[in-house]
Protein backbone atom coordinates (compact mmCIF):
# COMPACT_ATOMS: atom_id res chain seq x y z
CA UNK A 1 0.00 0.00 0.00
CA UNK A 2 3.09 2.13 -0.38
CA UNK A 3 2.13 3.73 -3.19
CA UNK A 4 -1.05 4.81 -2.38
CA UNK A 5 0.34 6.49 0.67
CA UNK A 6 2.67 8.23 -2.17
CA UNK A 7 -0.43 8.95 -3.63
CA UNK A 8 -1.55 10.70 -0.70
CA UNK A 9 1.45 13.12 -0.83
CA UNK A 10 0.67 13.93 -4.81
CA UNK A 11 -2.82 14.63 -3.48
CA UNK A 12 -1.65 17.07 -1.04
CA UNK A 13 0.32 18.82 -3.63
CA UNK A 14 -1.61 19.34 -6.45
CA UNK A 15 -2.57 23.01 -7.41
CA UNK A 16 -6.11 23.84 -6.93
CA UNK A 17 -5.10 27.49 -7.93
CA UNK A 18 -5.92 26.85 -11.73
CA UNK A 19 -9.21 26.67 -11.32
CA UNK A 20 -10.21 28.75 -8.59
CA UNK A 21 -13.51 30.95 -9.19
CA UNK A 22 -14.29 34.35 -7.89
CA UNK A 23 -16.54 35.66 -5.16
CA UNK A 24 -18.63 37.16 -8.14
CA UNK A 25 -18.34 33.63 -10.30
CA UNK A 26 -19.94 31.99 -6.89
CA UNK A 27 -22.06 34.31 -6.16
CA UNK A 28 -23.64 34.18 -9.52
CA UNK A 29 -23.64 30.59 -9.41
CA UNK A 30 -25.51 30.29 -6.21
CA UNK A 31 -28.55 32.20 -7.64
CA UNK A 32 -28.90 29.53 -10.46
CA UNK A 33 -32.21 27.23 -10.13
CA UNK A 34 -31.45 23.97 -9.51
CA UNK A 35 -31.30 21.15 -12.27
CA UNK A 36 -31.15 18.44 -10.02
CA UNK A 37 -32.89 14.62 -10.26
CA UNK A 38 -35.29 15.84 -7.87
CA UNK A 39 -36.30 18.93 -9.37
CA UNK A 40 -37.68 16.19 -12.21
CA UNK A 41 -39.03 13.91 -9.67
CA UNK A 42 -41.53 16.34 -9.01
CA UNK A 43 -42.36 17.12 -12.38
CA UNK A 44 -42.78 13.88 -12.88
CA UNK A 45 -44.52 12.40 -10.30
CA UNK A 46 -46.53 15.31 -10.55
CA UNK A 47 -47.82 14.15 -14.63
CA UNK A 48 -47.98 10.90 -13.13
CA UNK A 49 -50.95 11.60 -10.37
CA UNK A 50 -52.59 13.95 -13.03
CA UNK A 51 -52.12 11.36 -16.43
CA UNK A 52 -53.92 8.56 -15.25
CA UNK A 53 -57.04 11.06 -14.43
CA UNK A 54 -56.84 13.45 -17.01
CA UNK A 55 -58.93 11.70 -19.45
CA UNK A 56 -61.68 12.69 -17.13
CA UNK A 57 -61.05 16.16 -18.99
CA UNK A 58 -62.18 14.81 -22.56
CA UNK A 59 -64.99 12.78 -22.00
CA UNK A 60 -68.12 13.89 -22.91
CA UNK A 61 -69.90 13.81 -20.04
CA UNK A 62 -73.29 14.18 -20.85
CA UNK A 63 -72.88 11.31 -23.19
CA UNK A 64 -70.95 8.97 -20.29
CA UNK A 65 -74.25 9.78 -17.77
CA UNK A 66 -76.44 8.65 -20.65
CA UNK A 67 -74.55 5.66 -20.73
CA UNK A 68 -74.48 4.84 -16.89
CA UNK A 69 -78.48 5.86 -16.39
CA UNK A 70 -79.16 3.74 -19.41
CA UNK A 71 -76.62 0.39 -18.20
CA UNK A 72 -77.71 1.78 -14.55
CA UNK A 73 -74.01 1.89 -13.67
CA UNK A 74 -74.84 5.76 -12.20
CA UNK A 75 -74.59 4.90 -8.06
CA UNK A 76 -71.56 2.50 -8.71
CA UNK A 77 -69.71 5.41 -10.59
CA UNK A 78 -70.45 7.75 -8.24
CA UNK A 79 -68.94 5.89 -5.08
CA UNK A 80 -66.28 4.80 -6.63
CA UNK A 81 -65.34 8.68 -8.21
CA UNK A 82 -65.85 9.15 -4.31
CA UNK A 83 -63.44 7.19 -3.16
CA UNK A 84 -61.21 7.30 -5.26
CA UNK A 85 -60.55 10.96 -5.28
CA UNK A 86 -59.99 10.16 -1.23
CA UNK A 87 -57.48 7.60 -2.10
CA UNK A 88 -55.46 10.15 -4.41
CA UNK A 89 -55.73 12.66 -2.07
CA UNK A 90 -53.68 10.43 0.61
CA UNK A 91 -51.35 9.07 -1.81
CA UNK A 92 -50.84 13.18 -2.60
CA UNK A 93 -50.33 13.90 1.01
CA UNK A 94 -47.90 11.07 1.53
CA UNK A 95 -45.88 12.13 -1.91
CA UNK A 96 -45.35 15.73 -0.40
CA UNK A 97 -44.43 14.29 3.07
CA UNK A 98 -41.48 12.08 1.78
CA UNK A 99 -40.39 14.71 -1.27
CA UNK A 100 -39.98 17.27 1.98
CA UNK A 101 -37.56 15.08 3.10
CA UNK A 102 -34.78 15.16 0.65
CA UNK A 103 -32.21 17.40 1.33
CA UNK A 104 -28.78 17.02 0.31
CA UNK A 105 -27.85 18.00 3.89
CA UNK A 106 -27.88 14.26 5.31
CA UNK A 107 -25.98 11.24 4.60
CA UNK A 108 -25.39 9.67 1.15
CA UNK A 109 -27.54 6.65 2.38
CA UNK A 110 -30.32 9.01 3.79
CA UNK A 111 -30.57 10.87 0.74
CA UNK A 112 -31.15 7.66 -1.27
CA UNK A 113 -33.63 6.37 0.85
CA UNK A 114 -35.27 9.75 1.10
CA UNK A 115 -35.64 9.84 -2.73
CA UNK A 116 -36.27 6.06 -3.07
CA UNK A 117 -39.26 5.97 -0.98
CA UNK A 118 -40.53 9.11 -2.76
CA UNK A 119 -40.72 7.56 -6.13
CA UNK A 120 -42.09 4.62 -4.10
CA UNK A 121 -45.31 6.96 -3.28
CA UNK A 122 -45.31 7.06 -6.85
CA UNK A 123 -44.93 3.82 -7.70
CA UNK A 124 -48.10 2.28 -5.60
CA UNK A 125 -49.91 5.37 -6.72
CA UNK A 126 -49.42 3.83 -10.44
CA UNK A 127 -50.34 0.42 -8.76
CA UNK A 128 -53.11 1.84 -7.44
CA UNK A 129 -54.41 3.01 -10.12
CA UNK A 130 -54.01 -0.41 -12.53
CA UNK A 131 -55.86 -1.84 -10.22
CA UNK A 132 -58.71 0.23 -9.39
CA UNK A 133 -59.14 0.65 -13.17
CA UNK A 134 -59.46 -3.65 -13.39
CA UNK A 135 -61.63 -3.62 -11.03
CA UNK A 136 -64.16 -0.95 -11.95
CA UNK A 137 -63.28 -2.22 -15.56
CA UNK A 138 -64.40 -5.52 -14.82
CA UNK A 139 -67.63 -4.34 -12.35
CA UNK A 140 -68.89 -2.05 -15.63
CA UNK A 141 -68.40 -5.07 -17.40
CA UNK A 142 -70.61 -7.15 -15.56
CA UNK A 143 -73.40 -5.09 -14.31
CA UNK A 144 -73.20 -3.94 -18.25
CA UNK A 145 -73.48 -7.75 -19.96
CA UNK A 146 -76.34 -8.76 -17.57
CA UNK A 147 -77.94 -5.30 -18.64
CA UNK A 148 -81.65 -5.94 -20.30
CA UNK A 149 -80.49 -3.14 -22.69
CA UNK A 150 -77.17 -4.71 -23.47
CA UNK A 151 -78.39 -8.51 -24.59
CA UNK A 152 -80.84 -6.99 -26.38
CA UNK A 153 -78.89 -5.30 -28.75
CA UNK A 154 -76.74 -8.69 -29.57
CA UNK A 155 -77.30 -10.75 -32.18
CA UNK A 156 -79.53 -14.19 -31.38
CA UNK A 157 -77.35 -17.26 -30.61
CA UNK A 158 -73.86 -14.00 -29.55
CA UNK A 159 -71.88 -16.55 -27.34
CA UNK A 160 -71.75 -14.28 -23.61
CA UNK A 161 -68.93 -16.20 -22.81
CA UNK A 162 -67.11 -15.31 -25.90
CA UNK A 163 -68.11 -11.56 -25.42
CA UNK A 164 -66.45 -11.87 -21.78
CA UNK A 165 -63.42 -13.41 -23.07
CA UNK A 166 -62.54 -10.79 -25.94
CA UNK A 167 -63.14 -7.89 -23.72
CA UNK A 168 -61.38 -9.19 -20.84
CA UNK A 169 -58.12 -9.68 -22.95
CA UNK A 170 -58.21 -6.18 -24.97
CA UNK A 171 -58.67 -4.85 -21.36
CA UNK A 172 -55.92 -6.48 -19.38
CA UNK A 173 -53.85 -5.97 -22.78
CA UNK A 174 -54.39 -2.16 -22.42
CA UNK A 175 -53.48 -2.19 -18.59
CA UNK A 176 -50.25 -3.85 -19.02
CA UNK A 177 -49.01 -1.65 -21.84
CA UNK A 178 -49.59 0.94 -19.60
CA UNK A 179 -47.67 -0.81 -16.68
CA UNK A 180 -44.96 -1.52 -18.65
CA UNK A 181 -44.38 1.99 -19.97
CA UNK A 182 -44.70 3.51 -16.51
CA UNK A 183 -41.49 0.64 -15.34
CA UNK A 184 -39.48 1.78 -18.33
CA UNK A 185 -40.16 5.75 -16.79
CA UNK A 186 -39.29 4.16 -13.03
CA UNK A 187 -36.23 2.34 -13.91
CA UNK A 188 -34.95 5.02 -16.00
CA UNK A 189 -34.72 7.73 -13.14
CA UNK A 190 -33.86 5.10 -10.76
CA UNK A 191 -31.39 2.99 -11.82
CA UNK A 192 -27.98 4.97 -11.06
CA UNK A 193 -29.52 5.32 -7.76
CA UNK A 194 -30.57 1.97 -7.07
CA UNK A 195 -26.83 0.65 -8.19
CA UNK A 196 -25.54 2.97 -6.02
CA UNK A 197 -27.93 2.34 -2.86
CA UNK A 198 -27.18 -1.35 -3.88
CA UNK A 199 -23.48 -0.79 -3.75
CA UNK A 200 -24.00 1.12 -0.04
CA UNK A 201 -26.40 -1.75 1.29
CA UNK A 202 -23.85 -4.59 0.81
CA UNK A 203 -21.53 -4.95 3.68
CA UNK A 204 -19.01 -6.28 2.15
CA UNK B 1 -30.15 39.22 7.72
CA UNK B 2 -30.07 37.29 4.25
CA UNK B 3 -27.28 39.52 3.33
CA UNK B 4 -25.04 38.62 6.40
CA UNK B 5 -25.44 35.02 5.52
CA UNK B 6 -24.99 35.48 2.14
CA UNK B 7 -21.69 37.38 2.67
CA UNK B 8 -20.88 34.72 5.33
CA UNK B 9 -21.43 31.98 2.87
CA UNK B 10 -19.58 33.05 0.03
CA UNK B 11 -16.31 33.45 2.51
CA UNK B 12 -16.77 30.06 3.50
CA UNK B 13 -17.69 28.86 0.12
CA UNK B 14 -14.60 30.95 -1.11
CA UNK B 15 -12.16 29.50 1.84
CA UNK B 16 -12.95 25.72 1.16
CA UNK B 17 -13.92 26.04 -2.74
CA UNK B 18 -11.04 23.68 -3.32
CA UNK B 19 -13.06 20.79 -1.73
CA UNK B 20 -15.92 21.02 -4.21
CA UNK B 21 -13.36 21.33 -7.34
CA UNK B 22 -11.66 18.10 -6.32
CA UNK B 23 -15.15 16.52 -5.60
CA UNK B 24 -16.06 17.91 -9.69
CA UNK B 25 -12.96 16.53 -10.87
CA UNK B 26 -13.13 12.88 -9.35
CA UNK B 27 -16.87 13.02 -11.17
CA UNK B 28 -16.29 14.56 -14.16
CA UNK B 29 -13.98 14.45 -16.90
CA UNK B 30 -14.28 17.66 -18.80
CA UNK B 31 -14.11 20.94 -18.58
CA UNK B 32 -17.96 22.23 -19.03
CA UNK B 33 -19.30 19.13 -16.71
CA UNK B 34 -17.22 20.00 -14.11
CA UNK B 35 -18.27 23.62 -13.72
CA UNK B 36 -21.89 22.05 -14.18
CA UNK B 37 -21.15 20.19 -12.07
CA UNK B 38 -19.50 22.80 -9.73
CA UNK B 39 -22.11 25.47 -9.54
CA UNK B 40 -25.01 22.43 -9.22
CA UNK B 41 -22.90 21.77 -5.77
CA UNK B 42 -23.09 25.41 -4.87
CA UNK B 43 -26.45 25.75 -5.60
CA UNK B 44 -27.88 23.07 -3.05
CA UNK B 45 -24.79 24.07 -0.61
CA UNK B 46 -27.01 27.62 -0.61
CA UNK B 47 -30.27 26.10 0.03
CA UNK B 48 -28.95 24.04 2.36
CA UNK B 49 -27.14 26.74 4.39
CA UNK B 50 -29.93 28.24 6.95
CA UNK B 51 -29.69 24.47 8.28
CA UNK B 52 -26.08 24.53 9.21
CA UNK B 53 -25.94 24.96 12.53
CA UNK B 54 -22.03 24.37 13.29
CA UNK B 55 -22.25 21.26 15.20
CA UNK B 56 -20.11 19.49 12.16
CA UNK B 57 -17.15 21.90 10.40
CA UNK B 58 -17.99 23.77 7.49
CA UNK B 59 -16.06 21.58 5.67
CA UNK B 60 -17.29 18.13 7.02
CA UNK B 61 -20.94 19.65 5.83
CA UNK B 62 -19.37 20.46 2.23
CA UNK B 63 -17.54 17.25 1.86
CA UNK B 64 -21.66 15.56 2.56
CA UNK B 65 -23.59 17.70 0.44
CA UNK B 66 -20.86 17.72 -2.55
CA UNK B 67 -21.08 13.81 -2.44
CA UNK B 68 -24.94 13.48 -2.49
CA UNK B 69 -24.92 16.20 -5.50
CA UNK B 70 -22.36 14.16 -7.62
CA UNK B 71 -23.81 11.12 -6.65
CA UNK B 72 -27.65 11.27 -6.39
CA UNK B 73 -28.64 15.00 -7.37
CA UNK B 74 -26.57 15.48 -10.03
CA UNK B 75 -28.19 14.88 -13.97
CA UNK B 76 -25.38 14.74 -16.19
CA UNK B 77 -25.70 16.92 -19.52
CA UNK B 78 -25.71 15.46 -22.88
CA UNK B 79 -22.49 17.46 -23.56
CA UNK B 80 -20.90 15.27 -20.96
CA UNK B 81 -18.37 12.61 -22.29
CA UNK B 82 -18.58 8.96 -20.64
CA UNK B 83 -15.47 8.26 -18.84
CA UNK B 84 -12.28 6.64 -20.46
CA UNK B 85 -11.07 4.59 -18.00
CA UNK B 86 -7.58 2.56 -18.39
CA UNK B 87 -4.62 2.98 -17.66
CA UNK B 88 -1.91 1.33 -19.54
CA UNK B 89 1.19 2.81 -18.26
CA UNK B 90 2.68 1.38 -14.71
CA UNK B 91 3.03 4.05 -12.53
CA UNK B 92 6.16 4.96 -10.86
CA UNK B 93 6.20 8.01 -8.03
CA UNK B 94 9.45 10.15 -7.64
CA UNK B 95 8.36 12.60 -5.24
CA UNK B 96 11.90 14.91 -5.35
CA UNK B 97 10.57 15.93 -8.76
CA UNK B 98 8.26 18.88 -8.91
CA UNK B 99 7.31 19.67 -12.56
CA UNK B 100 5.04 18.20 -15.43
CA UNK B 101 5.81 14.63 -14.42
CA UNK B 102 3.66 15.30 -10.90
CA UNK B 103 0.90 17.13 -12.81
CA UNK B 104 0.99 13.63 -15.53
CA UNK B 105 0.79 11.26 -12.59
CA UNK B 106 -1.85 13.74 -10.57
CA UNK B 107 -3.87 13.10 -13.94
CA UNK B 108 -2.94 8.65 -13.71
CA UNK B 109 -4.78 9.07 -10.51
CA UNK B 110 -7.73 10.60 -11.34
CA UNK B 111 -7.99 8.67 -14.27
CA UNK B 112 -7.80 5.50 -12.13
CA UNK B 113 -10.41 7.14 -9.97
CA UNK B 114 -12.80 7.49 -12.93
CA UNK B 115 -13.00 3.53 -13.49
CA UNK B 116 -13.90 3.35 -9.89
CA UNK B 117 -17.91 3.38 -8.89
CA UNK B 118 -19.69 6.14 -7.38
CA UNK B 119 -19.52 5.19 -4.36
CA UNK B 120 -15.61 3.79 -4.32
CA UNK B 121 -14.69 7.17 -5.59
CA UNK B 122 -16.23 9.12 -2.60
CA UNK B 123 -14.12 6.32 -0.46
CA UNK B 124 -10.84 7.16 -2.92
CA UNK B 125 -11.72 10.66 -2.30
CA UNK B 126 -11.53 10.22 1.37
CA UNK B 127 -8.70 8.29 1.84
CA UNK B 128 -6.51 10.49 0.20
CA UNK B 129 -7.81 13.75 2.03
CA UNK B 130 -7.11 11.49 5.23
CA UNK B 131 -10.83 11.74 6.07
CA UNK B 132 -10.98 9.49 9.92
CA UNK B 133 -13.62 5.68 9.16
CA UNK B 134 -15.79 7.52 11.87
CA UNK B 135 -16.34 10.66 9.43
CA UNK B 136 -16.36 8.05 6.51
CA UNK B 137 -19.21 6.11 8.01
CA UNK B 138 -21.20 9.37 9.40
CA UNK B 139 -21.18 11.23 5.08
CA UNK B 140 -22.05 7.66 3.45
CA UNK B 141 -24.36 6.95 6.06
CA UNK B 142 -22.96 3.29 6.91
CA UNK B 143 -21.30 1.81 9.96
CA UNK B 144 -17.22 2.32 10.88
CA UNK B 145 -17.23 -1.67 10.04
CA UNK B 146 -18.60 -1.55 6.70
CA UNK B 147 -16.49 1.67 6.32
CA UNK B 148 -13.41 -0.22 6.97
CA UNK B 149 -14.21 -3.15 4.49
CA UNK B 150 -15.53 -0.97 1.89
CA UNK B 151 -12.57 1.21 2.20
CA UNK B 152 -9.95 -1.84 2.19
CA UNK B 153 -11.51 -3.35 -1.03
CA UNK B 154 -11.64 0.52 -2.95
CA UNK B 155 -7.57 0.94 -1.99
CA UNK B 156 -6.61 -2.56 -3.65
CA UNK B 157 -8.88 -1.91 -6.71
CA UNK B 158 -7.25 1.15 -7.32
CA UNK B 159 -3.87 -0.57 -6.52
CA UNK B 160 -4.79 -2.79 -9.47
CA UNK B 161 -5.58 -0.42 -11.62
CA UNK B 162 -2.23 1.84 -11.06
CA UNK B 163 -0.52 -1.55 -11.50
CA UNK B 164 -2.15 -3.53 -14.19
Amino acid sequence: MNQLKNMKELWRQQETETLKFSKDELQGMMRQRSSSVVKWILIISILEFILPNIFFLFTDFEASREFNEKYGLTNMVNIYLGIHLVIILVFVYLFFRNYRNISADTSVKMLMQHIISTRKTVKYYIYYNLTIAAIIGFHMFYEVFNSKAFLTTLPEKTNIALVWVISSVLFVLVLFVLWCIYKLVFGYFLKKLTRNYQELEHAG
Amino acid sequence: MTKDLETKFLSELDKHQNIIHKVCRTYTNNDAAHKDLFQEITIQLWSAYPKFRGESKFSTWMYRVSFNTAISLYRKNKRNIETTPLLENKIDLEFSEYNDKQDRQLDLLYKAIHSLNDIEKALALMYLEDKSYEEIALTLGITEINARVKMNRTKTKLKNILNP
